[in-house]
Protein backbone atom coordinates (compact mmCIF):
# COMPACT_ATOMS: atom_id res chain seq x y z
CA UNK A 1 0.00 0.00 0.00
CA UNK A 2 2.74 2.45 1.03
CA UNK A 3 4.69 1.70 -2.09
CA UNK A 4 1.62 2.45 -4.12
CA UNK A 5 1.28 5.87 -2.49
CA UNK A 6 4.97 6.51 -2.94
CA UNK A 7 4.70 5.78 -6.62
CA UNK A 8 1.74 8.11 -6.92
CA UNK A 9 3.58 10.79 -4.95
CA UNK A 10 6.67 10.40 -7.08
CA UNK A 11 4.67 10.55 -10.26
CA UNK A 12 2.85 13.62 -9.00
CA UNK A 13 6.04 15.35 -7.93
CA UNK A 14 7.73 14.78 -11.27
CA UNK A 15 4.64 16.06 -13.01
CA UNK A 16 4.72 19.17 -10.83
CA UNK A 17 8.43 19.63 -11.32
CA UNK A 18 7.84 19.49 -15.03
CA UNK A 19 5.07 22.05 -14.82
CA UNK A 20 7.18 24.37 -12.67
CA UNK A 21 9.96 24.24 -15.23
CA UNK A 22 7.68 25.78 -17.78
CA UNK A 23 4.78 27.40 -15.92
CA UNK A 24 3.60 29.29 -18.97
CA UNK A 25 3.13 25.99 -20.78
CA UNK A 26 1.14 24.48 -17.93
CA UNK A 27 -2.52 23.64 -18.33
CA UNK A 28 -4.94 21.05 -17.01
CA UNK A 29 -5.80 19.92 -20.53
CA UNK A 30 -2.29 19.27 -21.84
CA UNK A 31 -2.25 15.51 -21.19
CA UNK A 32 -5.62 15.11 -22.84
CA UNK A 33 -4.58 16.86 -26.04
CA UNK A 34 -1.15 15.25 -26.02
CA UNK A 35 -3.00 11.96 -26.20
CA UNK A 36 -5.88 13.00 -28.45
CA UNK A 37 -4.14 15.16 -31.05
CA UNK A 38 -0.46 14.26 -30.83
CA UNK A 39 -1.05 10.56 -30.26
CA UNK A 40 1.24 10.63 -27.19
CA UNK A 41 4.25 11.22 -29.41
CA UNK A 42 7.40 12.79 -27.99
CA UNK A 43 7.27 16.52 -27.54
CA UNK A 44 9.12 19.46 -26.10
CA UNK A 45 7.78 22.83 -24.99
CA UNK A 46 9.75 25.23 -27.13
CA UNK A 47 9.71 29.01 -26.83
CA UNK A 48 10.84 29.29 -30.43
CA UNK A 49 7.24 28.48 -31.22
CA UNK A 50 5.76 31.88 -30.41
CA UNK A 51 2.00 32.00 -29.97
CA UNK A 52 0.93 35.62 -29.93
CA UNK A 53 -2.49 36.52 -28.58
CA UNK A 54 -3.98 39.75 -27.30
CA UNK A 55 -4.06 40.02 -23.49
CA UNK A 56 -7.86 39.70 -23.64
CA UNK A 57 -10.50 38.93 -26.25
CA UNK A 58 -12.16 42.22 -27.11
CA UNK A 59 -14.47 40.38 -29.49
CA UNK A 60 -14.74 36.67 -28.63
CA UNK A 61 -15.95 35.98 -32.19
CA UNK A 62 -12.79 37.43 -33.76
CA UNK A 63 -9.71 36.74 -31.65
CA UNK A 64 -6.45 37.22 -33.53
CA UNK A 65 -3.86 34.46 -33.06
CA UNK A 66 -0.42 34.64 -34.62
CA UNK A 67 2.01 31.73 -34.60
CA UNK A 68 5.61 32.44 -35.51
CA UNK A 69 8.02 29.50 -35.46
CA UNK A 70 10.42 30.73 -38.13
CA UNK A 71 13.39 30.30 -35.79
CA UNK A 72 12.83 26.53 -35.45
CA UNK A 73 15.61 24.56 -37.10
CA UNK A 74 15.05 21.65 -39.46
CA UNK A 75 12.06 21.02 -41.64
CA UNK A 76 8.48 20.93 -40.47
CA UNK A 77 6.30 17.94 -41.26
CA UNK A 78 3.04 18.91 -39.58
CA UNK A 79 1.52 21.88 -37.78
CA UNK A 80 -1.44 21.77 -35.42
CA UNK A 81 -3.23 24.67 -33.76
CA UNK A 82 -5.91 24.35 -31.12
CA UNK A 83 -7.73 26.22 -28.35
CA UNK A 84 -7.91 23.91 -25.35
CA UNK A 85 -11.21 24.94 -23.80
CA UNK A 86 -13.20 25.56 -26.96
CA UNK A 87 -16.17 23.30 -27.77
CA UNK A 88 -14.45 22.83 -31.13
CA UNK A 89 -10.82 22.91 -30.01
CA UNK A 90 -8.98 22.42 -33.29
CA UNK A 91 -8.24 25.48 -35.41
CA UNK A 92 -6.18 24.06 -38.24
CA UNK A 93 -3.81 21.31 -39.24
CA UNK A 94 -1.18 22.05 -41.85
CA UNK A 95 0.92 19.75 -43.97
CA UNK A 96 3.58 22.15 -45.18
CA UNK A 97 5.75 21.91 -48.23
CA UNK A 98 9.32 23.18 -48.16
CA UNK A 99 8.32 26.63 -49.32
CA UNK A 100 5.89 27.40 -46.51
CA UNK A 101 7.22 29.69 -43.77
CA UNK A 102 6.31 28.81 -40.20
CA UNK A 103 4.18 31.93 -39.85
CA UNK A 104 0.41 31.75 -39.56
CA UNK A 105 -2.11 34.31 -38.38
CA UNK A 106 -5.78 33.49 -38.06
CA UNK A 107 -8.79 34.90 -36.22
CA UNK A 108 -10.77 32.44 -34.14
CA UNK A 109 -13.81 32.17 -31.91
CA UNK A 110 -13.32 31.48 -28.22
CA UNK A 111 -16.07 30.28 -25.93
CA UNK A 112 -14.19 31.06 -22.70
CA UNK A 113 -10.73 32.01 -21.50
CA UNK A 114 -8.41 29.35 -22.90
CA UNK A 115 -4.90 28.18 -23.55
CA UNK A 116 -3.92 28.25 -27.22
CA UNK A 117 -1.41 25.67 -28.50
CA UNK A 118 0.68 25.46 -31.62
CA UNK A 119 2.58 22.22 -32.25
CA UNK A 120 5.21 21.78 -34.97
CA UNK A 121 6.38 18.26 -35.82
CA UNK A 122 10.03 18.68 -36.87
CA UNK A 123 12.33 16.23 -38.60
CA UNK A 124 13.97 15.53 -35.22
CA UNK A 125 10.83 13.48 -34.53
CA UNK A 126 9.63 15.81 -31.77
CA UNK A 127 6.53 17.96 -31.55
CA UNK A 128 7.75 21.46 -30.66
CA UNK A 129 4.91 23.03 -28.71
CA UNK A 130 4.26 26.71 -28.07
CA UNK A 131 1.63 28.16 -25.78
CA UNK A 132 -0.49 31.28 -25.61
CA UNK A 133 -3.33 32.29 -23.39
CA UNK A 134 -6.38 34.40 -24.03
CA UNK A 135 -8.62 35.97 -21.39
CA UNK A 136 -12.24 36.17 -22.45
CA UNK A 137 -15.70 36.88 -21.13
CA UNK A 138 -16.58 34.25 -23.68
CA UNK A 139 -19.49 33.29 -25.83
CA UNK A 140 -17.72 33.63 -29.17
CA UNK A 141 -18.59 30.15 -30.41
CA UNK A 142 -22.29 30.36 -29.64
CA UNK A 143 -22.90 33.99 -30.62
CA UNK A 144 -25.28 34.51 -33.53
CA UNK A 145 -23.70 35.00 -36.92
CA UNK A 146 -23.05 38.59 -37.93
CA UNK A 147 -23.01 38.08 -41.67
CA UNK A 148 -26.18 35.96 -41.75
CA UNK A 149 -27.97 39.09 -40.54
CA UNK A 150 -26.83 40.93 -43.68
CA UNK A 151 -29.16 40.96 -46.65
CA UNK A 152 -27.83 38.98 -49.62
CA UNK A 153 -24.85 37.45 -47.80
CA UNK A 154 -25.16 34.30 -49.91
CA UNK A 155 -24.05 36.16 -53.01
CA UNK A 156 -20.69 36.95 -51.43
CA UNK A 157 -19.82 33.50 -50.14
CA UNK A 158 -16.37 32.50 -51.28
CA UNK A 159 -15.25 35.98 -52.37
CA UNK A 160 -11.64 36.51 -51.44
CA UNK A 161 -10.01 39.86 -50.81
CA UNK A 162 -6.39 40.21 -49.88
CA UNK A 163 -2.88 41.34 -50.65
CA UNK A 164 0.57 40.00 -51.40
CA UNK A 165 3.40 41.61 -49.46
CA UNK A 166 7.13 41.12 -49.87
CA UNK A 167 8.90 41.29 -46.52
CA UNK A 168 12.22 40.00 -45.20
CA UNK A 169 12.61 37.89 -48.32
CA UNK A 170 9.21 36.28 -47.74
CA UNK A 171 5.94 36.50 -49.58
CA UNK A 172 3.26 37.37 -47.04
CA UNK A 173 -0.21 36.40 -48.22
CA UNK A 174 -3.06 38.08 -46.38
CA UNK A 175 -6.70 37.37 -47.11
CA UNK A 176 -10.30 37.69 -46.03
CA UNK A 177 -12.71 35.01 -47.23
CA UNK A 178 -16.45 35.70 -47.15
CA UNK A 179 -17.95 32.66 -45.49
CA UNK A 180 -20.24 32.19 -42.45
CA UNK A 181 -18.14 29.31 -41.07
CA UNK A 182 -21.21 28.02 -39.22
CA UNK A 183 -20.07 25.73 -36.45
CA UNK A 184 -23.43 24.11 -35.68
CA UNK A 185 -23.53 25.64 -32.19
CA UNK A 186 -25.89 28.54 -32.69
CA UNK A 187 -29.26 29.38 -34.17
CA UNK A 188 -30.17 25.85 -35.24
CA UNK A 189 -27.90 26.31 -38.23
CA UNK A 190 -25.99 23.18 -39.24
CA UNK A 191 -22.24 23.14 -39.76
CA UNK A 192 -21.28 24.98 -42.90
CA UNK A 193 -17.62 25.90 -43.07
CA UNK A 194 -14.49 25.80 -45.19
CA UNK A 195 -12.67 22.64 -44.19
CA UNK A 196 -9.99 22.35 -46.84
CA UNK A 197 -7.46 24.69 -48.37
CA UNK A 198 -4.43 24.28 -50.55
CA UNK A 199 -1.71 26.70 -51.55
CA UNK A 200 -0.33 25.96 -55.00
CA UNK A 201 2.30 27.58 -57.18
CA UNK A 202 1.70 28.79 -60.73
CA UNK A 203 2.24 25.35 -62.20
CA UNK A 204 -0.27 23.74 -59.83
CA UNK A 205 2.36 22.19 -57.54
CA UNK A 206 1.10 21.96 -53.94
CA UNK A 207 2.92 24.29 -51.54
CA UNK A 208 0.89 23.42 -48.45
CA UNK A 209 -2.26 21.59 -47.40
CA UNK A 210 -4.61 22.93 -44.75
CA UNK A 211 -7.42 21.35 -42.84
CA UNK A 212 -9.58 24.04 -41.24
CA UNK A 213 -12.05 23.69 -38.38
CA UNK A 214 -15.16 25.61 -37.43
CA UNK A 215 -13.42 27.42 -34.58
CA UNK A 216 -12.02 29.69 -37.29
CA UNK A 217 -14.08 32.92 -37.23
CA UNK A 218 -16.73 33.71 -39.77
CA UNK A 219 -15.30 35.56 -42.74
CA UNK A 220 -11.90 33.98 -42.04
CA UNK A 221 -8.96 36.33 -42.05
CA UNK A 222 -5.70 34.50 -42.67
CA UNK A 223 -2.05 35.36 -43.03
CA UNK A 224 0.28 32.78 -44.59
CA UNK A 225 3.86 33.12 -45.76
CA UNK A 226 6.04 31.58 -48.44
CA UNK A 227 9.82 31.67 -48.77
CA UNK A 228 11.20 34.13 -51.29
CA UNK A 229 9.37 36.14 -53.89
CA UNK A 230 6.67 33.81 -55.03
CA UNK A 231 3.30 33.91 -56.69
CA UNK A 232 0.63 31.56 -55.42
CA UNK A 233 -2.91 30.38 -55.85
CA UNK A 234 -5.22 29.43 -53.03
CA UNK A 235 -7.84 26.75 -53.44
CA UNK A 236 -10.63 26.30 -50.88
CA UNK A 237 -13.49 23.89 -50.39
CA UNK A 238 -16.34 24.01 -47.88
CA UNK A 239 -18.15 21.02 -46.40
CA UNK A 240 -21.00 21.52 -48.86
CA UNK A 241 -18.58 20.94 -51.71
CA UNK A 242 -18.35 24.54 -52.95
CA UNK A 243 -14.92 25.41 -54.26
CA UNK A 244 -13.32 28.83 -54.32
CA UNK A 245 -9.97 30.10 -55.45
CA UNK A 246 -7.80 33.17 -55.45
CA UNK A 247 -4.60 34.30 -57.09
CA UNK A 248 -1.84 36.09 -55.19
CA UNK B 1 -9.44 42.66 20.50
CA UNK B 2 -11.23 40.70 17.83
CA UNK B 3 -14.47 42.38 18.80
CA UNK B 4 -12.86 45.82 18.54
CA UNK B 5 -11.44 44.95 15.14
CA UNK B 6 -14.83 43.73 13.94
CA UNK B 7 -16.66 46.83 15.09
CA UNK B 8 -14.09 49.09 13.43
CA UNK B 9 -14.47 47.08 10.29
CA UNK B 10 -18.26 47.27 10.47
CA UNK B 11 -18.18 51.00 11.16
CA UNK B 12 -15.90 51.49 8.17
CA UNK B 13 -18.19 49.39 6.04
CA UNK B 14 -21.25 51.41 7.06
CA UNK B 15 -19.50 54.69 6.34
CA UNK B 16 -18.40 53.58 2.89
CA UNK B 17 -21.85 52.15 2.23
CA UNK B 18 -23.33 55.58 2.83
CA UNK B 19 -21.06 57.47 0.46
CA UNK B 20 -19.49 54.86 -1.76
CA UNK B 21 -18.49 57.12 -4.61
CA UNK B 22 -17.53 60.18 -2.59
CA UNK B 23 -18.92 62.50 -5.25
CA UNK B 24 -17.61 66.08 -5.07
CA UNK B 25 -19.27 68.53 -7.47
CA UNK B 26 -16.81 71.18 -8.67
CA UNK B 27 -18.15 74.48 -9.96
CA UNK B 28 -16.71 75.17 -13.42
CA UNK B 29 -18.84 78.19 -14.43
CA UNK B 30 -21.90 80.16 -13.30
CA UNK B 31 -24.56 77.69 -12.11
CA UNK B 32 -22.55 74.82 -13.59
CA UNK B 33 -20.98 71.89 -11.73
CA UNK B 34 -19.02 68.85 -12.82
CA UNK B 35 -18.42 65.55 -11.02
CA UNK B 36 -15.13 64.31 -12.37
CA UNK B 37 -14.58 60.56 -12.46
CA UNK B 38 -11.24 58.77 -12.64
CA UNK B 39 -9.49 58.05 -15.93
CA UNK B 40 -9.18 54.35 -15.07
CA UNK B 41 -11.05 51.39 -16.42
CA UNK B 42 -14.19 50.02 -14.77
CA UNK B 43 -13.39 48.18 -11.55
CA UNK B 44 -14.93 46.99 -8.31
CA UNK B 45 -12.98 49.70 -6.52
CA UNK B 46 -14.25 52.66 -8.54
CA UNK B 47 -17.75 51.26 -8.97
CA UNK B 48 -17.79 52.48 -12.55
CA UNK B 49 -17.10 56.10 -11.63
CA UNK B 50 -14.78 56.75 -14.56
CA UNK B 51 -17.01 59.35 -16.14
CA UNK B 52 -17.73 63.07 -15.96
CA UNK B 53 -21.29 64.02 -15.07
CA UNK B 54 -22.37 67.67 -15.12
CA UNK B 55 -25.36 69.72 -14.09
CA UNK B 56 -26.68 73.22 -14.68
CA UNK B 57 -28.91 74.96 -12.15
CA UNK B 58 -31.41 77.23 -13.93
CA UNK B 59 -34.04 79.48 -12.33
CA UNK B 60 -36.53 76.64 -12.30
CA UNK B 61 -34.74 73.31 -12.33
CA UNK B 62 -31.56 71.30 -12.51
CA UNK B 63 -30.51 69.99 -15.93
CA UNK B 64 -28.33 66.93 -15.65
CA UNK B 65 -25.95 66.02 -18.46
CA UNK B 66 -25.61 62.24 -18.24
CA UNK B 67 -26.61 60.33 -15.14
CA UNK B 68 -23.69 58.06 -14.22
CA UNK B 69 -22.81 54.36 -14.18
CA UNK B 70 -25.23 52.92 -11.60
CA UNK B 71 -28.40 53.42 -9.58
CA UNK B 72 -26.19 53.89 -6.50
CA UNK B 73 -24.21 56.60 -8.28
CA UNK B 74 -27.48 58.30 -9.25
CA UNK B 75 -28.70 58.29 -5.64
CA UNK B 76 -25.44 59.77 -4.43
CA UNK B 77 -25.54 62.32 -7.21
CA UNK B 78 -29.05 63.36 -6.14
CA UNK B 79 -27.76 63.91 -2.59
CA UNK B 80 -24.78 65.92 -3.83
CA UNK B 81 -27.05 68.13 -5.95
CA UNK B 82 -29.44 68.66 -3.05
CA UNK B 83 -26.57 70.15 -1.02
CA UNK B 84 -26.10 72.80 -3.72
CA UNK B 85 -29.67 73.65 -4.68
CA UNK B 86 -33.19 72.81 -3.60
CA UNK B 87 -34.43 72.95 -7.21
CA UNK B 88 -35.57 69.61 -8.60
CA UNK B 89 -33.71 67.69 -11.29
CA UNK B 90 -36.15 68.32 -14.14
CA UNK B 91 -34.27 66.90 -17.11
CA UNK B 92 -31.49 64.54 -17.97
CA UNK B 93 -29.78 64.98 -21.34
CA UNK B 94 -28.02 61.75 -22.26
CA UNK B 95 -25.02 62.33 -24.52
CA UNK B 96 -24.92 58.73 -25.78
CA UNK B 97 -25.97 55.19 -24.95
CA UNK B 98 -22.86 53.93 -23.14
CA UNK B 99 -23.60 52.46 -19.70
CA UNK B 100 -21.35 54.72 -17.63
CA UNK B 101 -23.32 57.72 -18.90
CA UNK B 102 -26.90 56.56 -18.61
CA UNK B 103 -27.36 54.02 -15.82
CA UNK B 104 -27.89 56.54 -13.01
CA UNK B 105 -31.23 57.78 -14.36
CA UNK B 106 -33.28 55.51 -12.04
CA UNK B 107 -32.46 57.83 -9.14
CA UNK B 108 -34.39 60.69 -10.78
CA UNK B 109 -37.94 59.41 -11.25
CA UNK B 110 -39.28 62.97 -11.59
CA UNK B 111 -36.96 63.96 -14.44
CA UNK B 112 -37.65 63.83 -18.13
CA UNK B 113 -34.97 61.76 -19.82
CA UNK B 114 -33.97 63.09 -23.22
CA UNK B 115 -31.67 61.70 -25.89
CA UNK B 116 -31.20 61.64 -29.66
CA UNK B 117 -33.59 59.22 -31.41
CA UNK B 118 -30.63 57.10 -32.54
CA UNK B 119 -29.33 56.98 -28.98
CA UNK B 120 -32.72 55.77 -27.76
CA UNK B 121 -32.64 53.07 -30.42
CA UNK B 122 -29.14 51.97 -29.37
CA UNK B 123 -30.28 51.88 -25.73
CA UNK B 124 -33.19 49.70 -26.79
CA UNK B 125 -30.91 47.34 -28.74
CA UNK B 126 -27.83 47.20 -26.55
CA UNK B 127 -28.71 48.78 -23.20
CA UNK B 128 -29.49 45.62 -21.27
CA UNK B 129 -26.42 43.80 -22.57
CA UNK B 130 -24.28 46.79 -21.62
CA UNK B 131 -25.79 46.94 -18.14
CA UNK B 132 -25.11 43.21 -17.76
CA UNK B 133 -21.51 43.75 -18.76
CA UNK B 134 -21.25 46.46 -16.10
CA UNK B 135 -22.36 43.97 -13.44
CA UNK B 136 -19.53 41.74 -14.62
CA UNK B 137 -16.90 44.49 -14.48
CA UNK B 138 -18.04 46.54 -11.50
CA UNK B 139 -19.82 44.02 -9.30
CA UNK B 140 -21.95 44.83 -6.29
CA UNK B 141 -22.27 48.57 -6.75
CA UNK B 142 -24.42 47.88 -9.80
CA UNK B 143 -27.04 46.28 -7.54
CA UNK B 144 -30.58 47.10 -8.62
CA UNK B 145 -29.45 49.09 -11.67
CA UNK B 146 -31.66 48.93 -14.73
CA UNK B 147 -31.82 50.78 -18.02
CA UNK B 148 -34.38 53.62 -18.03
CA UNK B 149 -35.40 54.51 -21.55
CA UNK B 150 -35.63 58.16 -22.66
CA UNK B 151 -39.11 59.69 -22.77
CA UNK B 152 -38.11 62.70 -24.88
CA UNK B 153 -36.29 62.71 -28.19
CA UNK B 154 -33.84 65.47 -29.00
CA UNK B 155 -32.86 67.03 -32.30
CA UNK B 156 -29.94 69.23 -33.27
CA UNK B 157 -30.61 72.95 -32.72
CA UNK B 158 -31.45 75.33 -29.92
CA UNK B 159 -33.26 73.77 -26.97
CA UNK B 160 -35.43 76.59 -25.57
CA UNK B 161 -36.31 76.12 -21.93
CA UNK B 162 -37.90 78.54 -19.45
CA UNK B 163 -35.27 81.29 -19.23
CA UNK B 164 -32.52 79.00 -20.48
CA UNK B 165 -31.15 77.97 -23.87
CA UNK B 166 -28.85 75.14 -24.81
CA UNK B 167 -27.37 74.48 -28.22
CA UNK B 168 -27.59 70.78 -29.12
CA UNK B 169 -25.27 69.24 -31.68
CA UNK B 170 -25.95 65.86 -33.22
CA UNK B 171 -22.58 64.26 -34.02
CA UNK B 172 -21.43 60.68 -34.57
CA UNK B 173 -17.71 60.17 -34.00
CA UNK B 174 -17.83 58.13 -30.80
CA UNK B 175 -20.94 55.94 -31.13
CA UNK B 176 -22.66 57.09 -34.34
CA UNK B 177 -25.18 58.97 -32.17
CA UNK B 178 -23.44 61.55 -29.99
CA UNK B 179 -25.00 64.59 -28.43
CA UNK B 180 -22.79 67.56 -27.57
CA UNK B 181 -24.32 70.36 -25.51
CA UNK B 182 -23.11 73.95 -25.70
CA UNK B 183 -24.30 76.46 -23.11
CA UNK B 184 -24.27 79.95 -24.71
CA UNK B 185 -24.94 81.58 -21.30
CA UNK B 186 -21.68 80.33 -19.78
CA UNK B 187 -19.61 79.18 -22.74
CA UNK B 188 -19.36 75.65 -21.33
CA UNK B 189 -19.11 72.88 -23.90
CA UNK B 190 -20.31 69.50 -22.64
CA UNK B 191 -18.56 67.36 -25.21
CA UNK B 192 -19.66 63.93 -24.00
CA UNK B 193 -17.36 61.15 -25.15
CA UNK B 194 -16.47 62.97 -28.35
CA UNK B 195 -13.66 64.34 -26.20
CA UNK B 196 -11.47 62.17 -23.99
CA UNK B 197 -8.67 64.03 -22.21
CA UNK B 198 -5.67 62.30 -20.57
CA UNK B 199 -7.59 59.05 -21.07
CA UNK B 200 -7.24 56.94 -24.22
CA UNK B 201 -10.26 57.02 -26.49
CA UNK B 202 -12.62 54.07 -26.58
CA UNK B 203 -13.27 53.32 -30.24
CA UNK B 204 -15.51 50.26 -29.98
CA UNK B 205 -18.52 51.96 -31.61
CA UNK B 206 -16.99 54.68 -33.76
CA UNK B 207 -18.08 54.73 -37.41
CA UNK B 208 -14.54 55.83 -38.30
CA UNK B 209 -11.64 57.91 -37.06
CA UNK B 210 -12.22 60.31 -39.96
CA UNK B 211 -15.81 60.95 -38.83
CA UNK B 212 -14.58 61.53 -35.28
CA UNK B 213 -11.94 64.04 -36.43
CA UNK B 214 -14.64 65.97 -38.32
CA UNK B 215 -16.65 66.21 -35.09
CA UNK B 216 -13.62 67.56 -33.24
CA UNK B 217 -13.43 70.43 -35.75
CA UNK B 218 -17.17 71.10 -35.34
CA UNK B 219 -16.67 71.38 -31.59
CA UNK B 220 -13.53 73.48 -31.95
CA UNK B 221 -15.48 76.06 -34.02
CA UNK B 222 -17.93 76.76 -31.14
CA UNK B 223 -17.28 79.85 -28.97
CA UNK B 224 -16.49 77.73 -25.91
CA UNK B 225 -14.70 78.94 -22.81
CA UNK B 226 -14.69 75.68 -20.85
CA UNK B 227 -14.55 72.13 -22.19
CA UNK B 228 -16.08 69.32 -20.14
CA UNK B 229 -14.80 66.07 -21.69
CA UNK B 230 -16.68 62.82 -21.21
CA UNK B 231 -13.59 61.43 -19.49
CA UNK B 232 -10.66 63.34 -18.00
CA UNK B 233 -10.10 66.78 -16.49
CA UNK B 234 -12.12 69.89 -17.34
CA UNK B 235 -10.11 72.38 -19.42
CA UNK B 236 -10.20 76.10 -20.20
CA UNK B 237 -7.89 75.82 -23.19
CA UNK B 238 -7.88 73.72 -26.34
CA UNK B 239 -5.49 71.06 -24.98
CA UNK B 240 -8.20 68.36 -25.02
CA UNK B 241 -9.04 69.08 -28.65
CA UNK B 242 -5.36 69.14 -29.64
CA UNK B 243 -4.82 65.83 -27.89
CA UNK B 244 -7.81 64.28 -29.67
CA UNK B 245 -6.51 65.43 -33.07
CA UNK B 246 -3.02 64.18 -32.33
CA UNK B 247 -4.04 60.84 -30.85
CA UNK B 248 -6.73 59.95 -33.39
CA UNK B 249 -4.35 61.02 -36.17
CA UNK B 250 -1.69 58.70 -34.77
CA UNK B 251 -4.11 55.76 -34.59
CA UNK B 252 -5.25 56.38 -38.17
CA UNK B 253 -1.67 56.52 -39.42
CA UNK B 254 -0.67 53.41 -37.47
CA UNK B 255 -3.50 51.30 -38.89
CA UNK B 256 -3.06 52.60 -42.44
CA UNK B 257 0.67 51.82 -42.42
CA UNK B 258 0.15 48.38 -40.89
CA UNK B 259 -2.36 47.39 -43.57
CA UNK B 260 0.05 48.49 -46.30
CA UNK B 261 2.91 46.54 -44.68
CA UNK B 262 0.84 43.40 -44.22
CA UNK B 263 0.81 43.18 -40.42
CA UNK B 264 -1.75 41.14 -38.59
CA UNK B 265 -3.41 42.43 -35.41
CA UNK B 266 -1.07 41.08 -32.75
CA UNK B 267 1.94 43.03 -33.95
CA UNK B 268 -0.01 46.28 -34.14
CA UNK B 269 -1.42 45.74 -30.66
CA UNK B 270 2.15 45.64 -29.34
CA UNK B 271 3.17 48.96 -30.92
CA UNK B 272 5.04 51.11 -28.37
CA UNK B 273 2.98 54.19 -27.48
CA UNK B 274 4.75 57.41 -28.55
CA UNK B 275 6.29 59.36 -25.65
CA UNK B 276 4.11 62.40 -26.24
CA UNK B 277 1.12 60.31 -25.14
CA UNK B 278 2.78 59.15 -21.92
CA UNK B 279 0.37 61.15 -19.74
CA UNK B 280 -2.69 59.57 -21.32
CA UNK B 281 -4.12 56.77 -19.20
CA UNK B 282 -4.91 53.29 -20.63
CA UNK B 283 -3.33 53.78 -24.06
CA UNK B 284 -2.05 50.19 -24.27
CA UNK B 285 -5.36 48.71 -23.19
CA UNK B 286 -7.39 50.80 -25.60
CA UNK B 287 -4.97 50.12 -28.46
CA UNK B 288 -5.75 46.40 -28.19
CA UNK B 289 -9.46 47.21 -28.44
CA UNK B 290 -9.03 49.73 -31.22
CA UNK B 291 -7.03 47.32 -33.37
CA UNK B 292 -9.67 44.65 -32.89
CA UNK B 293 -12.52 46.95 -33.83
CA UNK B 294 -11.06 49.19 -36.51
CA UNK B 295 -8.28 47.28 -38.26
CA UNK B 296 -10.61 45.16 -40.45
CA UNK B 297 -11.84 48.35 -42.16
CA UNK B 298 -8.24 49.39 -42.88
CA UNK B 299 -7.46 45.94 -44.28
CA UNK B 300 -10.55 46.11 -46.44
CA UNK B 301 -9.53 49.52 -47.78
CA UNK B 302 -6.09 48.24 -48.76
CA UNK B 303 -7.06 44.83 -50.11
CA UNK B 304 -8.19 43.93 -53.58
CA UNK B 305 -10.45 41.24 -54.88
CA UNK B 306 -8.31 38.17 -55.59
CA UNK B 307 -11.05 35.66 -56.40
CA UNK B 308 -10.69 33.84 -59.70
Amino acid sequence: MYTFFLVILLAASTAFAHAEDVPRHNSSMWDYYHQRLLDKQNFVFDDRVQVKTPPFAEDARQVPIEVDARSLSGTTQKIMLWAELNPIPQIMTVTPGEQLENLIAVRIRVEQATTIRAAFLQDDGLWHVGTGHIEAAGGGCTAPSVIRAEEGWEKHVGKIFGAHHLRDNSSILRMHISHPMDNGLSGNIPEYFIDQAQLRDDSGQVLADFELFASVSENPTLTLALKGKRKARLWLRDNNGNQFSARF
Amino acid sequence: MLRLFCSIFLLGYCLTAHAMYGLQPKQVANNTWVLEGSTDNFSNENGGNIVNIAFIVTDVEVILIDSGPSFAYGRELATAIAKITDKPVGRILLTHHHPDHMLGSQAFPGARIAALAETAQLMQDEGDAMAENMYRMVGDRMRGTEVVMPDTLLEAGMLELDNYRLQLLQLRGHTNADLAVFDPQTGVLFAGDLVFYQRAVSTAHTPSIAAWLEDIETLAALPWKVIVPGHGPVARNDAPLQQMRDYLGWLDQLLTTAAAQGDDMNNIMRTPIPKRFADINLTEYELVRTVNHLYPAYEKAYWQQLSE
